[in-house]
């Protein structure tokens, strides 16, 4: 038996590497996975490059700007399984939810109606408030703060001018809601049922009503480790795809919710977790929303790394301002993510990957080839 | 800032009980910011640097408004406890100019990845002001590290002390209810349960604590 250590940040999004090690897929694969609990993705990165950890629970585009050298570390990363789609949704603190109620005569019914009614509240309020408002992300490069780009793109709002994004803590967006330091967030549940039910914030958007197929978590480790002993990842690879499908049977979320939501692994209700995973959200009140797509961990091909997510999200970064757009720096994203690997350990049939990869409801679509025709599309 | 380069702090020195404002290290006043909840750990590091000569430490206990406390700040060197979540927070500072005006580099240098990794073991994670060398703040690091390893030496022995104070305790309460049940002397009634766990090939506090069970038990049943 061989010994992995994981990190993972607590998020309903890890389920499938827990559930690869409580529930027997990994030891199938002669595995035993040690899962280590982590409080930031910055020590969930330098862990993995310090080979403290053999593979860790990461954000997609962290792997990608940690192998492209963008920030202060360079390290290349390999992507051979991704973890989910969506899962994310934007919260805004009570106080301004209210504005937005009030703006458009009623709760907002879905991410078109809450982003033009924080627009015209934003539009109501310029020139009266001393600093933009704040939104709190997870992380500098995370698909939390591009999700929040779209949205408030949707409703006309000036990132730049009307918007700062700050980096808030998942732990403590509640308490940043209620505090005031920030005025909406985007974050992966558990954390925005938690503010519905402290009655700090409302649920304004779900992170799959903006992209329907949202590259969100990956399985990330170095590529010298994958270089060195590929035949472990492989292992790794359809243990984890075998926790990814039994995770998608409704009738087994009873048990993943029991299981995530043990004091060790994730520490919250069991309700709050089975929400999730079936994509019914309470967003405010008494008020539901029901999302079939809410959070994806195996269905379809989403374990399968699709370069042109790595590309998307390597457009993303650079129309945030983090890194300029080049050919090179495209196909180096891309490289990230390691379909060969997933291939060669599943033996799975591969689907076709053409037309639109993400999904985007307000904006264009994606092919995953032309970038600057992308970049141009978003700023008219 | 004056950076004109003083005697090295080495690790050496630092260890060896060298007095290091003696040595001349009084040029190189470096801003240290321990970013740190606990504050017996931080009252440990700001401890251990001014001993090594950095007169210039500041703490912030809390994370609320983080960016902005740093910012005014200041710092050459921050200093951040793994274990807080907001090491997230401090990654942004890589991005935002307008918020902290230096840039800063975190010190993982892949040239130096033991150093790096022994600071990760202790819990403990350093960022720095941007072209500052790599010899001036390594003794910086050592330091915070040897101390975070002395706070979770004082951590274990602390555990260590309440867990064997809590077994005392369980022992006397059993012994006390052996004198009483058999009417017979503390030592006696010690004796008698070191020779069951003998027999038993169990630990002592083990056999006291079922004893405690059984004696809770007919106790409850009686009433």
């Amino acid at each position: 038996m061989k010994t992995l250590r994981i990190g993972y940040i607590p998020l309903v999004d890890a389920a499938v590497p827990i559930a690869a090690a409580e529930f027997g897929f990994a030891e199938e694969e002669g595995l035993n996975l040690e899962l280590v609990r982590e409080v930031s993705w910055a020590n969930i990165r330098d862990k993995l490059i310090l080979d403290m950890f053999d593979a860790a629970h990461m954000l997609a585009p962290l792997a990608i700007a940690t192998s492209l050298g963008i920030g202060h570390v360079k390290v290349p990363l390999a992507v051979p399984f991704v973890l989910n789609f969506n899962g994310n949704c934007i919260t805004l603190a009570a106080p301004i939810f209210e504005k937005v109620c009030t703006a458009i005569g009623r709760i907002p019914a879905d991410a078109r109606e809450s982003a033009l009614g924080l627009a015209r509240v934003i539009g109501e309020e310029r020139g009266r408030r001393d600093q933009p408002l704040q939104f709190g992300v997870v992380f500098p490069y995370s698909t939390h703060s591009f999700l929040i780009r779209h949205w408030l793109r949707l409703g006309g709002v000036d990132v730049d001018r009307d918007v700062q994004l700050i980096v808030v803590p998942p732990s403590y967006m509640a308490a940043s809601l209620s505090s005031g330091l920030i005025q909406g967030c985007c974050v992966g549940n558990p954390w925005n049922s938690l503010a519905v039910d402290a009655g700090v914030g409302a649920i304004a958007a779900l992170g799959a009503e903006i992209a329907s197929r949202g590259p969100d978590k990956v399985l990330a480790l170095p590529q010298r480790a994958l270089e060195k002993d590929a035949e472990t990842t492989f292992r790794l690879v359809r243990a984890l795809r075998r926790a990814a499908l039994w995770c998608e049977v409704p009738s087994n979320r009873r048990d993943l919710a029991l299981c995530l939501a043990r004091p060790n692994l994730l520490n919250v209700g069991v309700g709050l977790i089975e929400e999730t995973l079936s994509g019914g959200i309470r967003v405010t009140g008494d008020t539901f929303r029901n999302c079939g797509d809410f959070l994806l961990l195996g269905r379809e091909s989403t374990n399968r790394p699709d370069p042109r997510h790595a590309r998307w999200i390597f457009a993303e970064l650079a129309h945030a301002g983090h890194v300029a757009l080049s050919p090179g720096g495209a196909a180096n994203a891309g490289a990230v993510y390691r379909h060969d690997v997933y291939d060669a350990a599943t033996r799975e049939p591969v689907a076709p990957m053409s037309g639109d990869a993400v999904g985007l409801s307000f904006g264009p679509s994606f092919d995953g080839d032309d970038l600057p025709a992308y970049l141009d599309a978003l700023d008219r | 800032m004056a950076y004109s380069h003083a005697l090295p702090c080495t690790t050496k020195q630092l260890y060896s009980g060298v007095d290091l404002r003696a040595a001349g290290c009084m040029t190189c006043q470096l801003k240290i910011l321990i970013v740190d909840d606990n504050p017996l750990r931080a009252t440990i590091i700001e401890d251990g640097l001014r001993e090594a000569g950095h007169d210039n430490v500041a703490r912030l206990p809390d994370t609320e408004n983080l960016l902005t406390r740093i910012s005014a700040i200041d710092p050459d060197v921050i200093v951040i406890d793994l274990g807080s979540p907001s090491r997230d927070i401090l990654e942004q500072m890589f991005h935002i100019s307008r918020t902290v005006k230096r840039p800063v580099a975190m010190f993982v240098d892949q040239s130096d990845s033991a150093s790096i990794r022994a600071a990760m073991d202790a819990g403990v994670s350093a960022y720095v002001v941007d072209g500052l060398k790599k010899e001036r703040i390594k003794h910086i690091l050592d330091m915070c590290i040897s101390r975070f390893n002395v706070f979770s030496r004082l951590l274990e022995e602390l555990s260590e002390a309440k867990t064997a104070l809590a077994e005392r305790k369980v022992l006397d309460r059993a012994k006390g209810i052996l004198m009483k049940a058999n009417g017979i002397a503390e030592e006696e009634a010690y004796a008698l349960m070191r020779k069951t766990a003998m027999n038993e090939k169990r630990r002592i506090t083990d056999v006291a604590r079922a004893l405690i069970t059984a004696s809770d038990m007919l106790e409850g049943g009686r009433r």
